[in-house]
């Protein structure tokens, strides 16, 4: 731990890692729990399989037309974006069979990415990053990157705070209300694939479900009000983000999938905690009656 | 606009699904300002697709509706709906006080906290329902009693003319749901209510019409409401069971004794 603190002076690429992870865990902890609450982590977790498609082929195409321009993470941008959307339109129009299509996307996007990334010329190493996260390899355009999403996230969940909540809450009485569900639904699909590109660059695709999901399912065990698990989900998140980067750095581990070790265990110690709890308290009431 | 004009009317109704099953054919009815109506039916007999087209969720393939004299669509200001109560998540983090207020959005955008004028109705509203001082409790922490009453509330904060509402008592006990008929009558001096409801034996006591929906529509003044009437609407294989109660000083008495 000293040995880290020792070199995040020093080294500008540490620094970035640790922004990197508290600027993804805004982002993941906010749309995380719109995820959790509106029960579509499969969706969240389609379209981050989905981005490898567009991160491959931005790759590709910028490798072999030289275009240097083209960032691998715009095209995971556009990429994310254009699956949240089908993935929307679909759900919101089909009455059955969406799991299915929804699989055979997931599963399209990552043979796309892979023929594409095989077909680059010259190292094909970015294929584990993009799979399992780098974060070290975070760069201060991606950092600006990062923060402009977290602002758009934040912007977009400040103003249409009651229509997303009632939204998640009951769709249908909100129809009755005259708000415009489908429309904030797919918002909500959008401001995912938005939060799952970034967060790739953290634990990667495979995983990013987890830091999704993970730290809100704690957190809604502790409070009764959205806004509060958003504040709560991202503080976990930082946590789980730093602590994974810190206890991995001196034995050379991977970060992302430290990161993600760390959340589960902890969310199922506070499972065990609160089962624990709670027959405690039913012991206490079967003694107090008998 | 004038107080006898009919809430809702239905002329000449149908409706299907797009996989082309009729649900509903030749609907013809009206509710007037002030009736406490029920409808009763089978499963998969229309019920909850009939509120669904007096809410505009739903348009009908040929007919007309009027919502106080307009299209659904354009009233749905005025509906209250309280919805089923089995589709709700029952740990959904949120405050009894902040459910009922999502009954305060409306078509016009608006962010920001809630007015004061808005929480003062949403308090009225879980006052007019038994909750008061619940407003800060769990919604998950409540009783399926407790929490059926808060979406009740949640219907009427908007001040609706009328109260639409899917099987209220199905999550509440016997004992419940005689209170929750009270709460109901208090509720029909203010508001045109519409309900769905299984248990007919209840319901007759205080509804003052019910319709019978089997596909078809049939309206019943309670005072018919036998046996037989409600065999033609169930089809043969049903037992009716009277359901006779009357309470008196003395304690229950019961006719069949």
């Amino acid at each position: 731990m000293s040995a880290f603190i020792k070199d995040l002076l020093e080294l500008q690429f540490l620094q970035n890692a640790v922004i990197a992870g508290i600027l993804c865990s805004i982002a993941s902890g906010v749309v995380g729990t719109y995820v959790v609450l509106k029960r579509i982590t499969y969706i969240a977790a389609a379209i981050s399989h989905c981005v490898l498609g567009g991160l491959g082929a931005a790759r590709y195409f910028s490798v072999v037309y030289d275009l240097p321009w083209l960032r691998p993470v715009y095209g995971a941008i556009f990429t994310a974006i254009a699956s949240a959307l089908l993935i929307g339109f679909i759900s919101l129009r089909a009455k059955e069979r969406e799991d299915t299509i929804i699989s055979a996307l997931w599963a399209i996007g990552m043979a796309v990415g892979v023929l594409f990334i095989f077909k680059t010329p010259g190292y094909n190493e970015d294929l584990m990053s993009y799979l399992f996260g780098n974060i070290l390899m975070v760069s201060r355009e991606d950092l600006y990157l990062i923060a402009l999403l977290d602002v758009i996230v934040i912007g977009l969940t400040v103003a249409f705070y009651h229509q997303t909540v009632a939204v998640c809450f009951d769709e249908e009485f909100a129809r009755t209300r005259g708000v415009a569900v489908e429309f904030y639904y797919l918002l909500l699909l959008c401001l995912t694939a938005l939060t799952v590109v970034l967060t790739v660059s953290v634990v990667g695709i495979i995983m990013v479900i987890a830091l999704l999901s993970l730290p809100v399912a704690i957190a809604s065990r502790f409070f009764d009000s959205v806004w509060k698990i958003m504040i709560a989900a991202t503080l976990l998140g930082i946590t789980f983000t730093l602590s994974g980067l810190i206890f991995s750095y001196a034995p050379d581990l991977p970060s992302g999938a430290l990161t993600i070790v760390i959340a589960g265990v902890t969310y199922f110690l506070t499972l065990i905690w609160f089962s624990l709890k709670k027959s405690h308290i039913a012991k206490a009431e079967s003694d107090v009656t008998s | 606009m004038s107080s006898l004009e009919a809430v809702v009317s239905f002329s000449d109704v149908n409706f299907a699904f797009e996989d082309g099953i009729t649900v509903l054919e030749n609907i013809n009815f009206s509710l007037e300002a002030g009736e406490f109506a029920c409808l009763v039916g089978p499963n998969g007999g229309g019920k909850t697709t009939l509120l669904k087209l007096i809410l505009g969720l739903l348009k009908p393939v040929s007919g007309s509706i009027k919502v106080l004299g307009e299209a659904p669509s354009r009233r749905q200001a005025q509906i209250g709906y309280v919805p089923q109560f089995s589709k709700f998540d029952a740990g959904f983090p949120v405050k009894v006080l902040d459910v009922v207020l999502m009954g305060c959005l409306q078509r016009s955008f608006f962010w920001g906290p809630y007015s004061e004028e808005q929480i003062e109705k949403a308090r009225m509203a879980l006052a007019a329902v038994g909750l008061q001082g619940k407003e800060e409790r769990g919604f998950s922490d409540m009783s399926g009693g407790q929490r059926q009453r808060a979406l009740i509330a949640r219907a009427l904060v908007s001040e609706p003319r009328l109260l639409l509402m899917d099987e209220p008592t199905a999550s509440v006990d016997v004992h419940g749901t005689e209170q929750f008929y009270r709460m109901f009558e208090e509720l029909n001096q203010k508001f045109t209510i519409l309900m769905v409801s299984h248990d007919v034996g209840f319901v007759s006591a205080r509804v003052k019409s019910v319709l019978c929906v089997r596909k078809t529509l049939q309206i019943h003044p309670v005072s018919e409401l036998t046996g037989e009437a409600l065999q033609s609407i169930y089809g043969l294989d049903v037992h009716v069971i009277r359901h006779d109660h009357r309470c008196t000083e003395k304690g229950h008495v019961c006719p069949h004794s």
